[in-house]
């Protein structure tokens, strides 16, 4: 459905986008991830024809933004970053201009109209001027703009940017409630919001793609062994002594724990199930067991990680 | 709705959503008639030609006033990235804000009539003379326009824009004045006289405000109008890359 290839983009002497590329099918959803000033928001102004690329190519739908930008606009719905909003007209005036602009007319603009207004929670400020209401009607409104003409494919740069919580999880279950018909792409720099939308993601920094793929699977390729946490009440430096011989653990590191008990994270390869040993240990040596846990990787994680990672790897490649 | 007619709608509609507009055609308005009564009642002559003999000045500080807001504001709040992923063309969305504006100062314009309508009650004026001078002060305005519009896309901030508008209209304007291109041709043998020929806008003004009809001067406003407006089509297009 969006095929992105080997895109570059300059702004004078910076480089925005450096060779990205990446796929993505109808109806699945993407969520681009990068530290501000990575190339989220260029990437996506090039899909939707706003910016043009120096080099490499873009296809919506099989259609070519540099032949054919009118047509791959015409299938895109398109949140910008900045609310793109005329703040002297009233929600129902934008709404109406901007369904008009996109060839809807009669029956078709007063049905689409309220079918957003409803989906997009906006039926108590419709009559209002945009620039009275609060930030997160004016992203709703924003939202609403992007989908008035029921596009295939949803481009939304930053959508909860500035958002409560209760209305972050308002966007939230709005994108979800759409995916299934569309395609969507969302950029987010915080994390957190991608794993209950989607797991498809792909990451950015400086301009390269650095991953793309599923979340568990960027999670261990990112991280590379599992982290347990564990405690016993016992003198610490016995219980380190008993891990060390164990074997099967790579790391052993003790923690902070509550009084009395000797805490420690370790870790272990994926495949190497280390729960049960770690569970005998405290029968075998009579200690009580306080704590036993895998501790999955946050997101965070996976990123900082990877972005390490990335930045290691580029400074190699520039000596 | 054509393309270009939806977003003449809206930018027309947005002169008239804040009271600047209003300002606008009311200082338009005393400060023409007044300009133009002064002197009216001393000389009492019931012709309009010291009317339309200000307005290229005056129009040099009112039509880049009415024309900075129009891509300049778009690119400050955002709303430009809206327009530019419109399915429509970029000179679909600039002709729309060019009638938009056009249309407001033909309202502006439109105040003025009570003139002629006086004169014609008070005495016999030479009704040809004042159709070119309104002819006259469209298409000047038109060219205004189009330089205004132009400018307002090259810079992000529109008092900026207001500035290199006024300027470039003002530029205009004085290369088309004799005493100008005399003291430029003392400079450079000739090429005063080829400016004032080439882009001065007083002669080709000056002859429709005798109500003289010519192709000439005709074709001068609206070449030259194209010319800018076709200049900021392609910035349109140029922007992406």
């Amino acid at each position: 459905m969006i095929e992105v290839r080997d895109v570059t983009k300059r702004f004078g002497a910076t480089v925005a986008l450096d060779g990205v590329s990446f796929r993505l099918d109808k109806g699945e959803i993407l969520g681009f991830l990068g530290p501000n000033g990575a190339g989220k928001s260029t990437a996506m102004k090039i899909v939707t024809t706003f910016l043009a690329p120096d080099a490499g190519t873009v296809s919506v739908d099989g259609i070519d933004v540099l032949r054919n930008p009118l047509e791959v606009r015409s299938r895109i719905g398109y949140l910008p970053e900045n609310h793109p909003l005329y703040v002297d007209m009233m929600v129902h005036e934008y709404l109406q201009f901007v369904g008009r602009a996109r060839g809807l007319a009669g029956d078709e603009l007063r049905r689409r109209l309220e079918w957003v207004v409803e989906a997009c929670g906006l039926g108590s400020v419709f009559r209002k001027p945009i620039n009275e209401l609060s930030k997160g009607f004016r992203q709703r409104t924003g939202l609403a703009q992007a989908l008035i003409h029921d596009p295939e494919v949803l481009i939304l740069d930053e959508p909860t940017s500035g958002l409560d919580p209760l209305q972050i999880i308002g966007i939230r279950e709005l994108i979800q409630g759409l995916a299934r018909t569309k395609t969507i792409i969302f950029s987010t720099h915080i994390l957190q919001e991608v794993s209950p939308v989607t797991d498809r993601v792909v990451i950015i920094n400086g301009g390269r793609i650095i991953a793309d793929g599923r979340i568990g699977e960027l999670e261990r390729a990112a991280m590379g062994r599992n982290r347990i946490y564990v405690a016993y009440r016992a003198p610490a430096a016995e219980v380190e002594a008993a891990l060390r011989d164990l074997g099967g653990l790579h790391e052993v590191r003790p923690v902070a724990g509550r009084e009395g008990a000797a805490r420690f994270e370790v870790r272990a390869d994926f495949e190497h199930d280390m729960l049960a040993p770690l569970s005998r240990l405290a029968q075998s040596r009579g200690w009580d067991l306080l704590e036993l846990q895998e501790a999955p990787f946050s997101l965070e994680d996976t990123f900082i990680a990877l972005t390490r990672q990335s930045g290691a790897s580029r400074e190699v490649s520039h000596v | 709705m054509s393309n270009t007619g939806v977003i003449f709608r809206r930018e027309f509609a947005a002169y008239f959503n804040s009271p600047i507009a209003y300002i606008f055609i009311i200082v338009f308005l005393v400060l023409n008639c007044g300009l133009f009564m002064t002197p009216f009642f001393l000389a009492q002559l019931a012709d309009m030609r010291d009317f339309f003999g200000n307005l290229p000045l005056f129009l040099i500080f009112f039509i880049p006033a009415v024309t900075m807001r129009l891509w300049a504001e778009d690119k400050r709040s955002g709303t430009f990235e809206l327009l530019m992923t419109l399915p429509m063309k970029s000179s679909e969305v600039m002709l729309g804000k060019y009638f938009a504006a056009m249309a407001f100062y033909v309202v502006a314009l439109l105040g003025t009539l009570p003139i002629p309508i006086m004169l014609a009650l008070l005495g016999n004026p030479d009704l040809g003379a004042v159709f070119g001078g309104y002819l006259g002060a469209l298409l000047l305005g038109g060219l205004y326009m189009a330089v205004g519009i132009f400018t307002s896309g090259l810079l992000r901030d529109q008092i900026s824009a207001f500035i290199l508008g006024m300027l470039a209209c003002f530029a205009l304007f004085l290369v088309g004045v004799p005493a100008v291109s005399a003291t430029i041709d003392g400079w450079v043998g000739g090429f005063g006289s080829f400016l004032q020929n080439a882009f001065g806008l007083m002669p080709h003004y000056q002859a429709l405000q005798r109500g003289v009809l010519e192709l000439g001067d005709l074709a001068y406003f609206l070449g030259l109008t194209a010319v800018f407006l076709v200049l900021n089509a392609v910035w349109l297009e140029g922007r992406k890359y």
